[in-house]
């Protein structure tokens, strides 16, 4: 299964075109001076070049707003329904962060919704090129390896490498005119990937154990955790641009005639004031996190401590998101984790 | 040239959304408070509907949403189970605006009940102070229908004011039945009251209640510290405590995050846990 493959420049625009006229192609294109993934119709808009997209490429699967059951008078009925995909030029960061949503999307509760859509999924990981100017994912979880994906693309000299790794990725070799990848191509690719790891403008300067012995420690100290929320707006933007959140709010609307609808989940974002708040006897409201601190706090005890366990990492992959989405600046986990780490150690 | 991908059949993967409910006829409705409705309510689908007295389902109305609620009716009677539905906002007031022949939409059982193997053999204290007592009545009906299963049964009951009680013909049963030892208190009582006034821990003066006692608690926050101060008086581990928590729960299936305590997830982990798991959760109480 696991196999490599060399491909020239032009030969891997014609994989792509070929790709892309098969299925559903997600890849990083520009936008407006930043990169997205987003449907592909032609290799000419693919940026293998991006440093990082504004929002993570678990949208494939579990996106921002998906209806999840519709209604009429007398029925109901469930929307999963998967498109034939290609994830194309995944970062490594971005793999982990899918392991993780993989991992707990089917647990206990295997959520049909996201998996669906999952399993009808080609991921074709790719290296990174250029590193985003808060990124830190040299230093993060570095203990865990990214898992699930069929097939790793890596630039090298005038072509690419094409590692794959599952059936899945194999299948796609068939688009192009590959041939097999040379030792010396294969070792080159290994060279370029290992080369970038480094490289990050951020970085953390300790242990995941240690990081998250320390920062659930902290949970008591208000103080602390004031003075590093004290600028929080509640605006949940880390939420929203983060690979491993998937918190999400349940909402239902009607169609014109007043008698269908659809019941629609969307992404919900634990820093917003209502997230924990529960509406009691004469519409009054108890809030489990009624202040700012507390749901900044909750945020990093979930992508530092809490899921550890469960993910053999942190719930964080280091891809510098959200300190560059944060209104007030004050999001970016590096400042955040060695700032405890300094106070406590 | 943008291409048109997108696919308008079912999924042929056979699997089933977690988020596709049952539908449930309303058999009987009636409203005990001001602001309560209770349901009697039967699967449509005639599937079996198996549940353990403590765990919830989400209940809704399509077009308005779904509410968390504590099944408030035994396993033990089956073929119907009851839900109490306070009208607190939008899908509530949906859900209470509905009656009898009316269908609700019913997910579940979610969650770990009341943890029936336990309590088995052992005496049995039940808290239940407001609409807390739902849940509890489920626990009440699957006691009093195994009787001889479990040791003493007491249960204390406490509402605001005398309009608020609820079950009135519960109570008129309870109050008469040599199974269960029944106690009930106001927090304010009006003119026609007679009985105990006070909050519910003032109960705990009239019982003589023992440390090996298993207790589980339901009811308002505010409510659980000091009913464990009694409890902590007496020297009843807790252990042996069990509480009942209420939280936001949007998918009841341990994804959507809002009933988050900590790590613990309510509506998967819970709703029911013990003190001693939840005293150690700083966002628990």
């Amino acid at each position: 299964m696991a196999a490599a493959y060399f491909v020239d420049e032009p030969g891997l625009r014609a994989f792509v075109d070929a790709l892309a006229g098969s299925r559903r192609v997600v890849a990083p294109v520009a936008k407006r001076g930043k990169f997205e993934f987003g449907e592909l119709s032609s290799a000419n808009e693919l940026r293998l070049d991006y440093d990082v997209t504004i929002l993570p490429p678990k949208k494939v699967f579990f996106p921002p707003v998906q209806p999840i059951v519709r209604f009429s008078e007398d029925e109901v009925s469930s929307c999963t329904c998967a498109v034939d995909t290609v994830l194309l030029g995944v970062h490594f960061y971005d793999v982990k962060a899918i392991d993780q949503l993989d991992y707990l999307m089917r647990e206990n509760n295997a959520d049909w919704d996201y998996l669906c859509q999952r399993e009808a999924t080609t991921i074709v990981a790719s290296n990174i090129q250029a590193v985003s100017p808060r990124a830190f994912w040299d230093s993060v979880g570095t203990n865990v390896e990214p898992q699930g994906h069929d097939a790793f693309l890596t630039k090298i000299g005038d072509g690419y490498v094409l590692e794959t790794r599952t059936e899945k990725g194999e299948a796609l070799v068939s688009y192009g005119s590959f041939r097999e990848a040379m030792p010396a191509e294969v070792e080159e690719a290994r060279a370029v990937n290992d080369a970038v790891m480094g490289t990050c403008p951020e970085r953390l300067e300790y242990t995941t154990d240690e990081i998250a012995e320390h920062i659930r420690d902290s949970f008591g100290d208000e103080k602390l955790w004031d003075e590093l929320a004290e600028r929080c707006f509640s605006c949940g933007s880390c939420n929203t641009v983060c690979p491993t959140c998937y918190c999400f709010d349940v909402i239902d609307s009607w169609n014109l005639d007043q008698k269908s609808g659809t019941r629609t989940r969307y992404w919900d974002s634990c820093l917003t004031r209502e997230f924990a708040a529960v509406t009691g006897a004469g519409g009054s409201k108890e809030n489990f996190r009624e202040h700012h601190s507390s749901r900044f706090r909750h945020r990093f005890m979930r992508k530092t401590t809490y899921l550890n366990e469960k993910l053999g990492g942190p719930a964080c992959v280091g891809c510098g998101r959200c300190s560059q989405a944060c209104t007030a600046d004050i999001a970016d986990p590096v400042r955040v984790i060695n700032t405890i780490m300094e106070r406590t150690s | 040239m943008s291409q048109d991908h997108t696919n308008d059949h079912e999924c042929q993967c056979g699997h089933e959304s977690l988020f596709l409910p049952r539908q449930a006829k309303i058999l009987h409705a009636s409203q005990p408070t001001a602001s309560e409705k209770h349901f009697t309510l039967q699967m449509i689908d005639g599937q079996p509907f198996e549940f353990e007295p403590g765990q919830i389902l989400e209940v809704g109305v399509m077009g308005y949403g779904e509410i968390p609620i504590g099944i408030a009716s035994s396993p033990t009677r089956p073929g119907t189970f009851d839900i109490v539905v306070r009208t607190v906002g939008r899908v509530t007031t949906a859900i209470n605006t509905k009656d009898v022949g009316d269908t609700l939409t019913v997910r579940g059982p979610l969650g770990h009940g009341f943890p029936i193997d336990k309590l088995r053999g052992k005496d049995v204290l039940i808290v239940a102070g407001g609409i807390g007592l739902c849940p509890t009545r489920s626990l009440i009906q699957y006691i009093m229908d195994n009787r001889e299963d479990f040791g003493r049964l007491v249960l204390f009951y406490g509402a605001r004011d005398p309009l608020q009680l609820l079950f009135t013909e519960d109570r008129v049963q309870w109050r008469a039945s040599k199974v269960v030892e029944y106690h009930e208190t106001v927090d304010r009582a009006d003119v026609h009251w007679t009985g105990n006034v006070g909050v519910i821990p003032t109960l705990f003066q009239k019982v003589q209640i023992a440390p090996e006692t298993r207790v589980v608690i339901c009811g308002p926050p505010v409510m659980f510290r000091y009913v464990i101060a009694e409890l902590d008086a007496i020297g009843i581990s807790r252990e042996n405590v069990y509480v009942d928590l209420e939280r936001r729960m949007k998918c009841g299936v341990g994804k959507c995050g809002h009933c988050q305590i900590n790590d613990k997830y309510v509506c998967i982990d819970g709703p029911v846990f013990t003190y001693a798991e939840i005293e150690s959760l700083e966002e628990a109480i």
